[in-house]
């Protein structure tokens, strides 16, 4: 549970069953908008440094342990890997076989540390919204999910460019679909447009985005509903419904952590799904 | 009582991501069962096909706290 989640429940804790008590307060948006740390002259009123949030902690958090990894997995590399080697391939062989060769073949394998680091690194955003003491996504804020799909999107479009040689040919290929008569055409061609250079790249970074938010507000109600239920101090009936509801809304939040942590692998592994597959799809002339 | 009708016209239009998703892992594993060997390239497309329908339902939600 956040410091936000915390401060939220401790507003209607064991509201339940105490008469003219606090109402149930469900955790609203704020929670994913925590307030700046500012420290000196700077923080919150600078213009150029909008202050320290949790986000950005959690987001140099993530990219070091990433970076961690990475470089204590490939040190010292082997023909017979040792079992820290190992560890790593697993990774690679798994981004190689489920994700490049199916999308881009062969051809592909020059993305692989791209695709890789992809995967790693929204893994890891996506996993410190259940590590204990820091629980919150740093995907669950559109910008960090924004960035990484911008940076897929230039990269697929310079790809095109240069697989198709031109512009003028890329986005000839990109837009009109081969084989369609001439008439329909003035009706495809904006769908296309807008299919693949506008919804594209939305939903590329809205999807990771939504399944976060989402998600950690579910694990926050459940929190939240959880201290809000719990009154043993209302007499021995209504203190003991209380405990037992309480406890299923503990048995609850746990239940949907296990299942969050199924999510963000899966969210991870889709996001450089997409990503292989836009690029894949540059490379190949329609 | 008081709440928002965004939450509920989400429930309503998730009905259609809900039923897409079934469909899309439904006719996959009937395709791994038919034909086992073919079950890499299923599995990959049987994902892109769950994230694309799963985009309008996950649209739907951050348009009703939006909206």
């Amino acid at each position: 549970m956040s410091a936000d989640t915390l401060n939220l429940a401790a507003e209607g804790g064991g509201g339940l069953f105490t008469p003219g008590g606090p109402g149930f307060e469900a955790p609203s948006v704020g929670i994913f908008f925590p307030s700046a740390w500012s420290w000196g002259n700077y923080g919150e009123t600078s213009p150029y440094l909008g202050g320290i949030t949790k986000y950005a902690v959690l987001l140099v958090v993530a990219t070091a342990l990433v970076l961690l990894f990475l470089w204590w997995t490939s040190r010292r590399l082997s023909m017979v890997p040792d079992r820290r080697q190992s560890l790593g391939e697993i990774f690679y062989l798994f981004i190689r076989e489920q994700i490049s060769r199916p999308m881009m073949g062969a051809k592909g394998d020059k993305y692989l540390p791209l695709l890789l680091s992809l995967f790693l690194f929204v893994f890891a955003m996506n996993i410190m919204g259940i590590i204990p003491f820091l629980q919150l996504p740093v995907t669950s804020n559109l910008s960090y999910p924004v960035g990484l799909a911008l940076i897929v999107y230039i990269i697929f479009i310079a790809v095109g460019i240069k697989s198709q040689g031109g512009v003028a040919a890329y986005f000839k290929s990109a837009v009109v679909p081969s084989g369609a008569p001439g008439w329909i055409l003035p009706l495809l061609v904006p769908i296309e447009i807008i299919s693949n250079f506008l919804i594209r790249p939305a939903t590329h970074a809205i999807r990771v985005f939504a399944t976060m938010f989402a998600g950690h507000l579910l694990l926050a109600t459940f929190a939240a509903a959880g201290w809000y239920m719990f009154n043993p101090s209302a007499g021995p009936l209504f203190g003991s419904i209380s405990v037992l509801f309480s406890g299923a809304s503990l048995v609850g939040f746990i239940v949907f952590t296990a299942f969050e942590m199924v999510i963000m692998f899966l969210q991870a592994f889709v996001f450089t799904l997409l990503a292989a597959l836009y690029i894949g799809q540059a490379q190949e002339a329609h | 009582m008081e709440g928002s009708l965004n939450a509920i016209g989400y429930g309503i239009s998730v009905i259609g991501a809900g039923i897409g998703v079934g469909i899309v892992f439904g006719m996959g594993m009937q395709a791994i069962a038919r034909q086992p060997e073919a079950r890499g390239p299923l599995q990959t497309n049987i994902y892109i096909g769950f994230a694309l329908i799963e985009a309008l339902a996950l649209l739907g939600f951050v348009l009703a706290f939006a909206i």
